[in-house]
């Protein structure tokens, strides 16, 4: 009964002779909750990017919604870039760094892609938009820039940017790693709001206690692999392989 | 006395009016120039070899020679190979083919400096990079180079002054006209200075109001936006 909406086959990816992904695989059923945890630099930005395409892997496929792109060995994709740029709509993504169009107003940011991408009319979009900066808790902020937003703000208009082309799955790319502590919460309440709602999400983060509460599943990652996955409660509680436990240890030892 | 009051007051009349091709040449050349550098700098920036190399060399071309050198080039050496222009078109083309190639270096500096994040989230949106461009990057860029654009398109008014040589009656060669009739060097020039001076102060005083806006930020221009969904 389970409906993968992305299927990942033997990705490798290297910058230079560095090698970040090898020969990674997995699949994401629909309304799967899925975090990436591991140690920077093993591999889980470039996993998100090569899932939506900003990053050309060197081999091996993707599929979104059944829909396979393989990489064409040339340094490009085996299907047009239109087509690429379709796929991406039904991939919702948040950036580290929000990445909000700072010439636009936060309702215009949420506006962008429903006007420029999928064409719906005045009203539609923009219901929707103030419905969408309503769930991020920030109707009162719509006609504000991002210069005028925290970064708590800012990600949330992100959320909500991203939320407004209807996507499939969404990506977090350590959505919270760039905000103040005392600022984490307000994105994670949000995050947490669209998992109640079923949303299918790909969490890359070091928010080991949202995680732990909110994921089904919980991939370990180091040195371009997947070294350890299962529930949370496995993974967190009784993790099997000795380099989860010595970056789970490293980990709570500074944050406890 | 060295400025005659009355040669003054009877120039300015032939003046005024060299003052005033001056301000057109400007305004077509300069409207010419900041659409087509746009052209220029994407040509510059696409996938396509050939585009590249060829408007590569056009702007090499023009930034390693003399704007005089060109004009003089186009007007009287062009007839030789078939290519006669009137003196209005040479100098029109002679002028905005020199200032687009520098506006083209401008926008594309201004179009590489927007970060690649912007290209990233215009992307995750499913925008084709046509829309990306219009949409995201274009609009960043251009804001930030309005100064520089506001500069350059002063730089133009002062040298259309080089036009004379190609017998456009503008400011310069009516000055040079009148001072050989009445060799009134001194007021005839002074006149031509000032006439200069009292439109290029003002466009530099603006321009550098330009720059000091941009620094503000987005939010200055706000209340004029307040209205949702006029600008989208």
């Amino acid at each position: 009964m389970s409906t993968p909406i992305i299927e990942i086959k033997n990705l490798t990816k290297s910058f230079g002779s560095n090698l970040v992904l090898e020969d990674f695989s997995t699949t994401i059923q629909k309304g799967e909750v899925v975090g990436i945890i591991g140690p920077s630099g093993s591999g889980k930005s470039t996993l998100l990017r090569c899932i939506n395409f900003l990053e050309i892997a060197d081999s091996g496929s993707i599929s979104i919604a059944g829909e396979e792109v393989k990489v064409d060995g040339k340094g490009g994709h085996s299907v047009p870039a239109l087509k690429i740029a379709q796929l991406r709509t039904k991939v919702g993504m948040v950036f580290q760094q929000f990445n909000l169009f700072p010439h636009l107003t936060a309702i215009e940011n949420i506006i962008a892609g429903p006007k420029y991408v999928l064409k719906e009319d005045q009203k539609e979009r923009e219901q929707k938009a103030r419905n969408l900066l309503e769930m991020v808790g920030l109707s009162e902020k719509m006609d504000h820039f991002p210069e005028e937003l925290s970064g708590g703000q800012q990600q949330r208009v992100a959320i909500a940017r991203a939320l407004a082309m209807n996507p499939e799955v969404m990506l977090f790319d350590e959505a919270t790693s760039a905000l103040d502590p005392e600022i984490v919460g307000e994105v994670l309440g949000v995050m947490r709001k669209l998992v109640d709602d079923g949303m299918t999400m790909l969490v890359v983060t070091h928010e080991m206690g949202f995680v732990r509460q909110v994921a089904d599943r919980v991939i370990f990652m180091d040195e371009g692999k997947i070294v350890e996955e299962g529930p949370p409660s496995q993974l967190f509680d009784n993790p099997k392989h000795p380099r989860t436990k010595d970056f789970l240890s490293a980990i709570l030892s500074h944050t406890e | 006395m060295l400025f005659n009051i009355d040669n003054a007051y009877s120039a300015l009349g032939v003046l005024s009016l060299g003052l005033l091709m001056t301000i057109f040449l400007t305004i077509i050349c300069g409207a010419t120039s900041l659409v087509a550098g746009v052209f220029v700098a994407l040509a510059k920036m696409s996938k396509r070899r050939w585009l590249r190399a060829i408007t590569g060399s056009y702007v090499t071309i023009v930034r390693s020679t003399p704007l005089l050198v060109q004009l003089i080039f186009i007007y009287y050496a062009l007839p030789f190979v078939g290519i006669r222009l009137n003196p209005l078109s040479a100098a029109y083309i002679g002028l905005s083919l020199n200032v687009t190639a520098y506006l083209s270096e401008v926008y594309r500096g201004g179009i590489e400096a927007v970060s690649k994040g912007q290209h990233d989230a215009a992307a995750a949106l499913g925008m084709k990079s046509s829309v990306a461009m219009r949409r995201v990057i274009f609009p960043q860029a251009l804001r930030t180079l309005i100064p520089t654009l506001g500069n350059y398109i002063v730089s133009l008014f002062k040298d259309t002054s080089l036009a004379s040589v190609v017998t456009i009656q503008e400011l310069m060669f009516k000055g040079q006209i009148i001072a050989a009739q009445n060799y009134d060097y001194m007021t005839i020039y002074a006149m031509v200075f000032l006439l200069y001076l009292a439109v290029g102060y003002p466009s530099i005083r603006f321009v550098t109001y330009l720059e000091k806006r941009m620094k503000n930020g987005y939010a200055v221009k706000k209340a004029s936006k307040r209205k949702v969904g006029v600008a989208l």
